[in-house]
């Protein structure tokens, strides 16, 4: 039976050849880098060319800001700007893509709890001398301490995010429904809602996507519960106390009440702007920014008289605390001509541009004489509120692995709702992963 | 079959070739080499190009996976090795040995049902009369040719919990027939993508779906080789299909079985693509094969490549175990 022989050898070899193709290292892929065009004469950086990554979807209010931007920074120095926009939930892949392929952007928006993770990879280069003086110096320096690191600051404030929850307004006063008070007036209109609107329509919707901490962090940290707390120089998980595990009850709720659909629970908060952009979500919890982008998403069907924020309530009343997010903007570390990147976060990051860079983005400024103004305007009240008393979730460059990467929270939310796991064991399991994640070199 | 392609391949040479010992010698002298080296000669670009695409990437992906490599390592910092700590820490993972447990059990079940699925449409298309045949060859081909990406959106689709068609299909059931198959009536809205053993069942569809044909069309090559005499001797000696099948087809087919069985456990072993779509990226830790754990160690931010190696590793390791012992049990049955 030669035949067989035969055959037999060639599926051997094919078999290695496969199983092994199979694993071999792929190259992550690369942009090809701007060409300079050599044009404008007589200013310090004529001729030359940058690469801005912005974060987000390029709405038409966003893109407005940013063409001012690159216009007057080209008046200013006479370089040119290229920008790329890159989705939220792509961002920390495309960084990784852009550290280890060497073709990143030479300056780039960056969420702050971000910051000590890119840092902490080398992919950061440090700007402290922006601000030894100018505006720059007026600064509060505690919006700057996640984006400090051993004496040296990598990032400046952009503009500072927090989160309330967008809902639709008109279904709200077709059905005569208040803007809710206290978490349980949430439920009762989320109910409400979709009675009336369809079985589809997710009431209040279910975050447990990579920015579902947002959420779950609200919800927790209103009935004074904690992720983990710095002990010496060890993170020590709080995840098992019973105020965040009545926060996480609150979570887990949104689901298994039937608020949100049981189909979506990987869902971030992308993915649900996308379904309310199509009616099909009546609350969600998210920043301002998003109003641009449903305005655009549905092309023009949901408009901005449609919607509004009001502030996530706790279960008690009150506002609970929000995650107090913000964009920096930083110079990345394999920027061609830092001098020139270094020169645009500068430019980008005046009274003027920051100032800018907020009222148009939906965003709260980072100058405390603008944020002051603010709170005057009632469409920006709610986020003021929520500033009042927002907090940040641990600040430690392996937080984004345990609340992204490895989803510890969201798979523990996942269990607990399909029934696999009590509340009790999958925060003890959580809070063990966390602890290990935390506490990894 | 053997007997006719080798004729027509040997066919042109001989006569052509009027005084083969003199060419051959001329030949020698011109390259300066003896005949015995030749073969070897024209192996080496083959050789090379394997070194360069798979033997290198190979050693890499084993030296990796005795260090640290994150993207510090990729950007220039030299790599420190950790002995062995990357295994210790991959085999004390809770997702490791639930990754494990999925693709030995995906494979197992998906190579069954592909192989039993293609023998029986490959038995059947050789029954059929030769534009039927060609007809249903053409149509479950195309089934095969779907990229595996596209087989995921597709099946992902078709189990869409709001817009699917499966569950749309489900509720035309007749409410008791449903009750009684399934033991419920109502499927709106039914998640089939958010649990790991749901998501499994349809993977198993998908990929089944797409790799059947091809071993339907093998098997169908295979038959065409068997002498038509054999079933005439057999039908007259009074034996049924199933017997026929067994005694005749089944042994004339072993090494065709042996080829399709061996790369069918490597397709399935290492499958990802449609993984990684009907879960959206990997997001579901309950559901995650070798490959994607792998995956999402090595590449997902902060990047740890080499406990992603480790795993790869480790799963090359699996394949060529069972490879081995899959091809040694056909060397001892050829053999006995």
């Amino acid at each position: 039976m030669k035949f067989t022989k035969i055959a037999v050898a060639t599926a051997t070899t094919a078999a290695l050849a496969l199983g092994l193709a199979a694993c071999g290292s792929s190259e992550p892929a690369t942009e090809t880098a701007p060409k300079a065009d050599a044009s404008a004469g007589g200013k310090k950086f004529a001729g030359e060319t940058l690469t801005l990554w912005r974060l987000g979807e390029s709405n038409p209010a966003a893109q407005k800001y940013t063409d001012a931007l690159v216009a007057a920074f080209e008046a200013e120095t006479g370089a040119k700007t290229k920008v790329e926009w890159i989705p939220w939930p792509q961002v920390n892949d495309k960084f990784t893509a852009a550290a280890a392929g060497g073709a990143g952007p030479d300056v780039t928006e960056i969420g702050n709890d971000q910051v000590p993770l890119w840092r902490s990879q080398d992919a950061l280069h440090p700007i402290t001398a922006v601000f030894g003086g100018g505006d720059h110096a007026q600064i509060p320096k505690n919006l700057l301490s996640l984006e400090t690191d051993g004496g040296e600051i990598y990032a400046a404030p952009w503009g500072a995010g927090t989160r309330a929850v967008l809902y639709r307004k008109d279904w709200f006063d077709e059905l005569k429904i208040e803007a809710p008070k206290t978490w349980d007036e949430v439920i009762a209109a989320a109910k409400k809602i979709q009675e009336k609107k369809g079985k589809d329509v997710d009431g209040f919707a279910f975050n447990g996507g990579s920015d579902a901490n947002h959420l779950l962090g609200a919800l927790a940290w209103a009935e004074g519960g904690e992720y983990a707390l710095k002990e010496g120089d060890k993170w020590v998980g709080k995840l098992t106390d019973p105020a965040f595990k009545a926060g996480f009850d609150t979570y887990t709720k949104i689901v298994t009440e039937g608020l949100s659909s049981k189909s979506r629970l990987g869902q971030n908060s992308a993915d649900i702007r996308t379904r309310f952009a199509n009616g099909k979500v009546g609350m969600y919890l998210t920043a301002g920014w998003d109003i641009a982008t449903i305005k655009e998403e549905s092309s023009g069907k949901v408009a901005e008289d449609q919607l509004a924020f009001f502030p996530l309530p706790s279960k008690s009343g009150g506002a609970a605390p929000a995650f107090f997010g913000g964009n920096d903007i930083a110079v990345w570390n394999d920027a061609k001509n830092k001098d020139l990147a270094t020169e645009f976060v500068k430019f980008s990051t005046t009274k003027e541009w920051a100032g800018r860079y907020a009222s148009e983005g939906g965003l709260l400024p980072i100058y405390p004489e603008q944020l002051e103004k603010l709170k005057e305007d009632p469409a920006q009240a709610p986020f003021a509120e929520a500033f009042a008393n927002a907090k940040a979730l641990p600040a430690d460059s392996n937080w984004t692995e345990a609340g992204e990467t490895k989803a510890v929270l969201q798979n523990a939310a996942r269990s607990v709702i399909e029934g696999k796991a009590t509340a009790d064991e999958a925060l003890a399991k959580a809070n063990t992963e966390l602890e290990e994640i935390l506490n990894q070199q | 079959m053997a007997n006719t392609s080798t004729l027509a391949r040997g066919g042109g040479n001989p006569p052509a070739s009027g005084r083969p010992p003199t060419r051959s010698r001329r030949r020698t002298k011109a390259s300066g080499m003896p005949e015995w080296v030749i073969p070897y000669v024209l192996l080496i670009p083959g050789l090379l190009v394997i070194a360069g695409l798979l033997l290198y990437p190979t050693i890499q992906m084993v030296i990796m996976s005795f260090q640290k490599v994150g993207l510090r390592q990729i950007r220039g910092v030299p790599a420190e090795s950790v002995g062995t700590e990357n295994y210790t820490q991959i085999f004390e993972s809770e997702i490791f040995w639930s990754s494990l447990r999925n693709t030995v059990t995906f494979a197992v079940v998906t190579v069954a049902l592909t192989l039993i699925l293609g023998t029986a449409v490959g038995t059947l298309l050789n029954r059929l009369s030769r534009k039927m045949s060609t007809f249903v060859v053409v149509g479950i081909m195309s089934a095969w040719a779907v990229p595996p990406v596209a087989q995921g959106v597709i099946w992902r689709w078709l189990f869409d919990a709001d817009a699917g068609i499966i569950n749309w299909a489900l509720n035309l059931l007749p409410d008791w027939f449903s009750e009684l198959l399934f033991g419920r009536s109502d499927w709106t809205g039914e998640p089939w993508l958010n649990d790991a053993f749901t998501i499994y069942l349809v993977l198993i569809v998908c990929v089944v779906w797409a790799s059947f044909p091809f071993i339907a069309v093998s098997v169908l090559a295979g038959l065409k080789g068997i002498p038509a005499e054999l079933y005439e001797a057999a039908r007259v000696d009074g034996s049924g299909a199933w017997r026929t099948f067994r005694t005749i087809t089944l042994p004339l087919l072993r090494p065709v079985f042996a080829v399709l069985t061996i790369l069918s456990i490597i397709w399935n072993f290492k499958v990802f693509s449609q993984l990684y779509v009907l879960m959206g990226g990997p997001n579901n830790r309950e559901a995650f094969n070798l490959s994607m754990f792998s995956f999402a160690e090595a590449f997902r931010s902060p990047p740890k490549m080499g406990s992603g190696a480790a795993i790869a590793v480790v799963l090359t390791l699996l394949l060529l175990v069972v490879t081995a012992f899959y091809v040694r049990q056909i060397v001892k049955t050829e053999e006995m």
